[in-house]
């Protein structure tokens, strides 16, 4: 239980890297200060990453559910339903009479989006053409950014009489910004009978509209119709479905009405979603949920109604209950979204273009490194203890001195250097070439028997194993001597002595055991240093392990793979501190959990 | 990792020392005299305590020792001194900071030896002249640097618009100038002699067209070879020490500070506090320290400042965790409240009668510090997020060979270097210890 507040400050750090991020590309342009090409990444990949991290949102506290977004949607909708010329046309209004309410309300609207000096850019009329294209780019980032809260008061002021054309072109622009996927035309992979409404009313609005142009089907068709409907509803694999729609059954237009029909009449599940996907794959766009500028007041009426068709199944979304706002509070904000990820460990996929699942990249990158870790972990332990009990026990004389300043030059060699140095003396060069230069692998490996394969692994993990254990193993065998020496100094191994025991069985029986205790919780600490280290290692030796991949996400700047890395790493610190604990528990019967309690 | 071995001191934890550190910090005027004797017979550590005087020299006089511009330089009919525009002009401010410790090593030495004389005529104790003749030096460094950074007050001459290097100086006529020891600058780059090793010799006449100039250093030799656009490595090396020794010294005071003031909050008052500052350092501990600096200071820019203050804030807990738990002991000591029923304020009771009694642990985590932050700037050089590539330093020599071993004198010499300064500074570190170890005090 203790953990937990150790477990929230994980998260709480994890959250300030990824704070780091770089930001809006579209915001860099615009900006004037911006740095441009910072980043590579599209406006699009942006977007969708950023939707997917949940960064539209506030970071801690979020009340935009008990924000009026009425005025400023309004404003925004002005602005989005004119062109930039028409904006620049304003913007000189706006500079000649600032002080009309009108004009007030939109200069304050605008001095609320994040613009470098705006003031003295508005006053500069050879600045409002880039001003025009800015303050249209700012209010796509506001629109984005404000999302499901604002569509209510959108939607009212789209149904609501006093709004003009142009505003209500704004407004579906406005609202289009603000939902990603407006209406759902089909059902999901595994289809479920909740979606039914969703899938169902977006078709029959879409069906109301356009009834009367489709003609009546004749029998005939009809049945090769049911039987080719039964076909697919019975084919259980999903691209086998798509081969059947693609290749083998081809349908005219006039075809819909029956899938339509179907759809919208008694049916069941199966039969629901293959008529939405036929129906979704042969009526193009069935309901437009955007307008250019320049359009009639019939269309705009009719993509009003789209989005209505929109709003209408989703009213509990759009307008949330009190007690669902004030959850939202803290449930709906930036840090609460990451946390539930790191909790849940849905990692999400990688910023890359790959758009690998970032938990699969951790996987694979984990399953070399972990090898090698335990591998070094070993060889630490089995090798430091014995050479510390060998320089306690021979404390003074030439074996210790000499041994202890060994360790102790090995200690000040940085496990990166030992790296390359092996590969220059060991690798490099045609005289002596004992191990491989790079990689866990030999080529074509993978066609060895298991014997040849785990030989040909050992050999190429020698090296790498080598360097990461160097430096824990010295700082380890060190403390070990003093730790043995502590115990040797005691007075029950007098008393041992006295009773008549040999000088081995003292040192064996009595004294390793108790010296061992405070070497135990060294493991806590050792693990940290090999996972950072690996960074070094595996990049010298390239291995495609967790330091690797870490460093790679570093130069791609692959902040969601990096912050699971950084929060994988910790819980992996953590859980071995909590086995630190236990194994004291269990080496030493002294120490017991209900005694240690403060500490 | 480094502090894992600074844990070692037993006086932290273990009962049956407390006594015996209580008896030490009685008699506190004579305690660091004792650590001084126990020091001394810690042969190697006594040792690498005095290496360490070259180690500083070599960083402050470098710009004395390599440097490709003459002291005084006669160019046929007047006498200049493009030495001083360079000292005092240097890229990097750190250089400028060394510069000016090197300027004021001669006043700095008459004067300390003068100050010396008269404070033992008056009868003050050893430690504490040298305290403050070292303290001295720090003065003067400071005042040099603010008085040239006043703009005006710097020596210019004729040579301030021009480098002296590519300067058109013809072979013939009769030109004379003194130089440092080494010729080479260590930006000086030299397109025809790249990737050479050690021991060759920069060619008498360059070819490429330029045969009509002649540059001062001409048919030098470069002792330790050349890098990857013809840099001389002993030239960089030898700034690299710059960097290194102040990329070490800056970061451990910063973590220092941070640590020793947040740990003696979290051990004087406990309760909330402390288990507010305890959490906050286990998780610090918790996350790999290396990554966390790796990202932050590849997101957060390249440069050697930044480098510190990372290390600096990331490095904190270990010390603030060490003086904590020292802090816990002496609170309950009689005289801490002595000092309060004297009606000292907290804060005066933390910094003048607590915090220097528990100095100890954090005074043998210094040494180890400096190692580990030196190699830590190496390694963050190596990765390529260390400093901007014309900043001279060991780990990005290592980089240039990180790709291919047949430059093996750009692997082999930066570690050589690497490993001897660790060692010193570890060596120091353990001696340290060991004289801080009351059990080893008889």
């Amino acid at each position: 239980m203790a953990m937990l507040p150790t477990l929230f400050g994980v998260t709480v750090v994890s959250f300030c890297i990824m704070q780091l991020a770089p930001g809006d590309p579209l915001r860099n342009s615009l900006t004037a200060t911006g740095e441009q090409g910072k980043s590579a990444m599209r406006r699009e990949a942006y977007l969708i990453q950023k939707r997917d991290l949940k960064l539209d949102k506030p970071l801690l506290l979020n009340f935009r559910a008990f924000h009026d977004y009425h005025e400023p949607l309004r404003q925004a909708a002005f602005f989005r339903g004119r062109s930039e010329e028409e904006i620049v046309e304003h913007l000189r209004r706006l500079v000649l009479d600032p002080d009309s309410s009108e004009h007030a309300a939109r200069i304050q609207y605008l001095k609320s989006l994040p613009f470098d000096d705006f003031d003295s850019r508005l006053s500069d009329p050879r600045k409002h053409a880039r001003l025009a294209t800015a303050i249209r780019g700012f209010i796509q980032m506001y629109c984005e950014d404000v999302g499901i809260y604002g569509v209510s008061a959108a939607v009212e002021l789209l149904t609501s009489a006093d709004s003009d054309l142009k505003l209500k072109i704004g407004l579906i622009d406005c609202v289009d910004m603000m939902v990603v996927e407006a209406h759902k035309f089909t059902y999901s992979r595994n289809p479920k009978e909740s979606e039914t409404p969703l899938v169902m009313g977006v078709w029959k609005t879409w069906w109301d509209r356009e009834q009367e142009n489709f003609p009546p089907l004749d029998e005939d068709r009809g049945k090769v119709l049911e039987e080719q409907l039964a076909t697919m509803s019975g084919e259980t694999s999903r691209t086998r479905l798509f081969e059947l729609l693609e290749e083998e059954y081809f349908y005219e237009r006039d075809d819909m009405r029956f899938f339509a029909e179907k759809l919208l009449g008694e049916s069941v599940l199966a039969e629901k979603s293959i008529c939405a996907v036929v129906l979704n794959l042969y009526i193009t766009r069935p309901l437009p949920t955007q307008v250019p500028l320049s359009i009639d007041e019939e269309r705009v009426r009719r993509v009003s109604e789209n989005w209505l068709a929109h709003y209408e199944p989703r009213r509990d979304i759009y307008q949330p209950t009190l007690g669902r706002k004030t959850r939202n509070i803290l449930a709906d904000t930036q840090y609460a979204h990451m946390v539930w990820r790191l909790v849940s460990f849905q990692f999400g996929r990688s910023a890359l273009k790959s758009k690998e699942f970032v938990s699969d990249k951790l996987w694979t990158a984990f399953a070399i490194s972990a090898p090698l870790m335990i591998m070094a972990e070993l060889v630490i332990y089995f090798v430091s203890i014995p050479l510390g009990i060998l320089c306690a026990v021979n404390r003074g004389n030439i074996i210790d001195r000499l041994l202890s300043l060994k360790l102790f030059l090995l200690y000040s060699v940085p496990p990166f250097v030992a790296g390359m140095l092996f590969l220059l003396f060991f690798c490099y060069g045609d005289y002596l070439k004992l191990f491989p230069m790079d990689r866990l692998h030999s080529e074509g490996a993978d066609d060895f028997g298991f014997v040849r394969y785990s030989l040909d692994y050992l050999w190429h993990a020698c090296l790498p194993v080598m360097c990461l254990s160097l430096f824990s193993l010295a700082a380890l065998a060190m403390y070990a001597r003093t730790s043995m020496l502590d115990v040797v100094g005691q007075d029950y191994i007098r008393t041992a002595r006295a009773k008549g025991v040999t000088r081995t069985g003292v040192v064996y029986k009595h004294a390793l055991r108790n010296a061992m205790i405070p070497i135990l919780t060294l493991l806590s600490n050792s693990l940290p240093a090999l996972l950072g280290g690996s960074v070094l290692i595996e990049v010298i030796f390239s291995i495609p392990g967790m330091g690797m991949l870490g460093w790679e996400s570093i130069m791609q700047k692959d902040f969601p793979t990096l912050m699971a890395l950084i929060y994988v790493q910790a819980i992996v610190v953590l859980l071995s501190i909590l086995l630190t604990d236990i194994l004291y528990v269990i080496v030493d019967p002294r120490i017991s959990f209900a005694a240690r309690g403060s500490s | 990792m480094a502090e894992q071995l600074a844990q070692k001191n037993p006086a932290q934890e273990d009962p049956v020392q407390e006594s015996l550190v209580q008896e030490s910090t009685v008699r506190s005027e004579a305690y660091l005299d004792i650590v001084w004797r126990q020091f001394k017979k810690n042969r190697f550590a006594y040792i690498s305590l005095w290496l360490l005087l070259p180690t500083f020299l070599i960083a402050i006089l470098a710009s004395a020792l390599v440097s490709n511009q003459p002291f005084i330089f006669f160019d046929g009919d007047e006498v200049l001194f493009p030495w001083l525009r360079f000292i005092f002009n240097p890229e990097e401010p750190v250089d400028f900071f060394f510069n000016m410790a090197m300027l004021g090593l001669i006043p700095w030495a008459v004067a300390a030896v003068w100050t010396n004389r008269a404070w033992r005529r008056r009868g003050m104790p050893g430690r504490r002249r040298a305290l403050l003749v070292s303290a001295e030096y720090l003065a003067v460094i400071v005042a040099f640097s603010i008085l040239f950074l006043i703009p005006g007050v710097r020596p210019t001459n004729k040579y301030a618009a021009r480098s002296f290097h590519v300067d058109q100086f013809r072979s013939n006529g009769e030109k004379w100038g003194i130089f440092p020891p080494v010729r080479f600058g260590a930006g000086e780059p030299d397109i025809e002699s790249q990737f050479q090793p050690p021991f060759y010799r920069k060619p008498e006449t360059s070819s490429a067209g330029l045969a009509a100039y002649k540059d001062i250093n001409d048919g030098d030799l470069h002792l330790l070879g050349t890098d990857n656009i013809g840099r001389d490595v002993l030239a960089r090396m030898v700034y690299g020490t710059r960097i290194s020794m102040s990329v070490g010294f800056v970061a451990v005071s910063i973590y220092m500070t941070i640590g020793l003031i947040v740990g003696a909050i979290a051990g004087y008052f406990g309760g909330v506090t402390d288990m507010l500052i305890s959490r906050v350092i286990e998780v610090v501990l918790l996350f790999p320290a290396f990554f966390l600096i790796l990202i932050l200071v590849a997101m957060l820019g390249q440069s050697i400042y930044l480098i510190m203050i990372v290390i600096g804030i990331t490095r904190w807990p270990t010390i603030a965790r060490l003086i904590r738990g020292e802090v816990l002991k002496q609170r309950s000591i009689d005289y801490t409240y002595a000092a309060r029923a004297l009606g000292a304020s907290d804060f005066r009771v933390i910094f003048r009668h607590i915090l220097p009694n528990s100095l100890s642990p954090a005074m043998v985590a210094a040494p180890f510090g400096v190692a580990s932050a030196i190699i830590l700037e190496a390694s963050l050089s190596l990765l390529g997020f260390g400093v901007r590539p014309p900043t001279p330093t060991w780990g990005v020599l290592l980089q240039l060979a990180l790709g291919n071993y047949s430059y093996w004198w750009l692997i082999v010499i930066p570690s050589v270097a690497i490993f001897c300064t660790v060692t010193i500074f570890n060596l120091v570190g353990s001696g340290l210890r060991d004289a801080m170890d009351p059990r080893l005090r008889i």
